[in-house]
């Protein structure tokens, strides 16, 4: 039976969910449960990252420094992951959460960026962290080119390296071409996969990224993320084991970590909505949803159309003062109309 | 007559400089120094013989080096300005070197080493031996909206945004992006006096390449977009005098945030016109080092009488 390691960033990529206000109380009984679940990895942080908190993608309720404290006096056995992307967090960051105790650190670029990590990567291996590259909106990116950006984030000393399907856009077969191209290109290095579920693809997707030889999946308890949400943890878990990969994972526990975080993480669970299918088919960052729905309303413009705006301007996580562009022009050309 | 008016009519002797980085931005510089009738280039010192920027140097006539800082210090008398594109760290050491022979130095680098400038702003101090720091691109194009947004209404929070295309981000920007970061924050803060302030950047590979921009966020209680757009305008005129593709493209207030949307073309014979950050902090240090030279023609006309 081939071992698969879970990581579960539902305290970090859940928070675009609820506009990263998580606060200290639900962070700390969430990763207590996970921790008794025994789910290796629990991630922690603003749903962009460490230094993330601003403006742009939202103020955070909670700082780092105490959601990194807090979660870590709830970890026993769970190991604490971070996140960070390079021109929003820094090294001083990454120092800060190593001081706290995180033990696995992902650095997320854009999917052909991986040369922006380069320093970063190194500081971890320096500082003595597992370091993890992922290469975001990989749906912007052929096989080929994720595979030679893997490649080189390996090279930079990355010792885990995988895709975030950032926008939901992908099918199965896509997730096969390009964990194939990625697994040939770093040998024995981890691959990573990290779905969303936009056009509800997120299990079944990450099935496929472990069938053609991711070994790190990423999922959120009941889905809790951005858009449509992730992959759902406590279903890939029990679909992982039945398809013969263990995860060591305890299944009642992590049942009713699944129960506890809809109780006290989330307004409501995530569902496919209507505006996180338009995303996904657009190939359009999930984290934007609130966003453009929140400006589109405000300028009396049809949301769909400013997701596919975004789209075909090819944004990328973090571009998030385009929405507003994107909005300020398609009301100006109902208004000329 | 302005000091620069006055340089750039020509009345001025031509000073000797010299550009160390053979990447775009020293590729850029180089072109503008060509355009400028009195910066005289007389060395492009970069690392590898065979760089695209060395050959370039030379066909505009230039001599080139591949001998690095260490070749710029064995140029006989020194240099009347060094601009020097190449890395924070390089920049640190270079300086340490350049200091003692009182050059001028340019800093294109994010090392946050001397006093910042930003033309619209701070003027142009022009000295000798002194170390004149550019900041950053996304520094250059918010500073004069932070400022001015600063003096006129009062703000509690600033938030700095620029998006770069992928294509015209080099080696060391990528690797700058702490250094980026710390110092454009660094100088938000100095021009605003507003200490709470963050600063980001992004990398785009959008296809066609995105053009330079940058949105300036702030939190401003009660502010009227109208009365913002009209404090605006005059600072994106004054900013045309010497980056003729500077724009502010929008100006959006919900609450109490206000959101500046600003794009930089550039006017360049090297670069694409989507690489206004390239641009912008070129244009800036050209006008830096054209003032030197101005000033340097009044202490040596004074000295010769």
């Amino acid at each position: 039976m081939r071992n698969v390691v879970i990581h579960d960033p539902t305290l970090r990529d859940g928070q675009h969910a609820v506009k990263h206000q998580l606060g200290a109380d639900a962070l700390r009984r969430y990763a207590e449960a996970a921790d008794t679940a025994r789910i290796p990895v629990v991630e922690v942080g603003h749903g962009n990252g460490l230094g993330a908190s601003s403006f742009q993608v939202g103020s955070a309720a909670v700082s780092d420094d105490e959601m990194l404290s807090t979660v870590r006096e709830s970890l026993r056995h769970s190991r604490m992951g971070v996140f960070m992307l390079p021109g929003w967090g820094t090294c001083g960051d990454l120092r800060k959460a190593i001081d706290h105790g995180a033990d696995v650190v992902r650095i997320g670029v854009h999917a052909t960026e991986s040369s922006l990590a380069e320093r970063h990567l190194g500081f971890l291996r320096e500082a003595g962290a597992e370091a993890h590259c992922v290469l975001m909106m990989s749906h912007m990116a052929s096989p080929a080119e994720l595979a030679e950006h893997a490649a080189q984030a390996v090279g930079f000393g990355a010792q885990g390296v995988g895709i975030m399907d950032s926008a939901g856009h992908f099918l199965s077969s896509d997730v096969t071409a390009r964990i194939s191209a990625m697994v040939d290109a770093v040998g024995t290095v981890p691959v990573i996969f990290h779905g969303h579920n936009n056009l509800g693809m997120a299990v079944a997707n990450s099935v496929a990224a472990v069938d053609a030889g991711a070994s790190i999946i990423d999922g959120c308890a009941r889905g809790f993320g951005a858009g449509a949400g992730n992959t759902q943890l406590e279903v890939l878990v029990p679909v992982l084991e039945r398809h013969g990969y263990a995860t060591g994972i305890d299944l009642y526990a992590l049942l009713d970590a699944a129960d506890l975080a809809e109780r006290e993480l989330m307004p409501a669970p995530p569902v496919t909505a209507s505006m996180s299918i338009v995303s996904g088919l657009a190939g359009v960052f999930s984290g934007f949803k609130h966003r453009v729905v929140e400006l589109s309303a405000l300028a009396g413009v049809d949301p769909r159309d400013v997701f596919f705006e975004l789209g075909r301007r090819q944004s990328i996580a973090g571009q998030e003062d385009l929405i507003v562009d994107v909005v300020a022009e398609l009301s100006a050309r109902q208004t000329t109309r | 007559m302005t000091e620069l008016a006055e340089s750039r009519s020509g009345a001025v002797d031509p000073v000797r400089v010299a550009v160390i980085g053979t990447g775009a931005i020293g590729q850029d510089l180089v072109s503008k120094i060509h355009r400028s009738s009195v910066l005289d280039c007389r060395l492009v010192a970069g690392r590898n013989p065979d760089s695209a920027g060395l050959r370039r140097a030379a066909n505009l006539g230039y001599p080139t080096t591949a001998g690095g800082i260490e070749a710029v210090l064995a140029a006989g008398s020194p240099f009347d300005v060094v601009f020097d594109a190449t890395s924070a760290a390089s920049h640190r050491k270079h300086w340490r070197l350049l200091e003692p022979l009182g050059t001028v130095v340019v800093d294109m680098t994010p090392s946050n080493i001397g006093q910042m400038v930003v033309p619209t702003v701070t003027g142009i101090q022009a000295g000798t031996g002194r170390n004149v720091n550019l900041i950053s691109c996304g520094g250059q194009a918010s500073v004069p909206v932070v400022h001015a947004l600063a003096t006129n209404f009062r703000v509690t929070y600033f938030e700095v945004v620029s998006t770069v295309a992928s294509a015209v981000a080099g080696r060391a920007t990528r690797m700058n992006l702490d250094e980026y970061v710390a110092t454009t924050g660094h100088a938000v803060t100095t021009f605003s006096g507003v200490s709470d302030v963050k600063a980001i950047l992004n990398i785009s590979p959008a296809v066609p390449p995105a053009t330079f921009r940058t949105a300036v966020h702030a939190r401003i209680d009660g502010a009227d977009a109208a009365v913002v757009r009209a404090v605006l305008d005059p600072v994106a005129e004054q900013m045309r005098t010497f980056a003729p593709g500077y724009e502010i493209t929008g100006c959006t207030v919900i609450g109490d945030r206000v959101t500046v949307a600003l794009q930089v073309t550039a006017n360049s014979d090297v670069l694409p016109v989507y690489a206004g950050n390239l641009d912008i902090i070129n244009s800036a240090a050209i006008m830096v080092a054209e003032q030197h030279a101005a000033a340097l023609h009044r202490t040596r006309r004074e000295a010769a009488r």
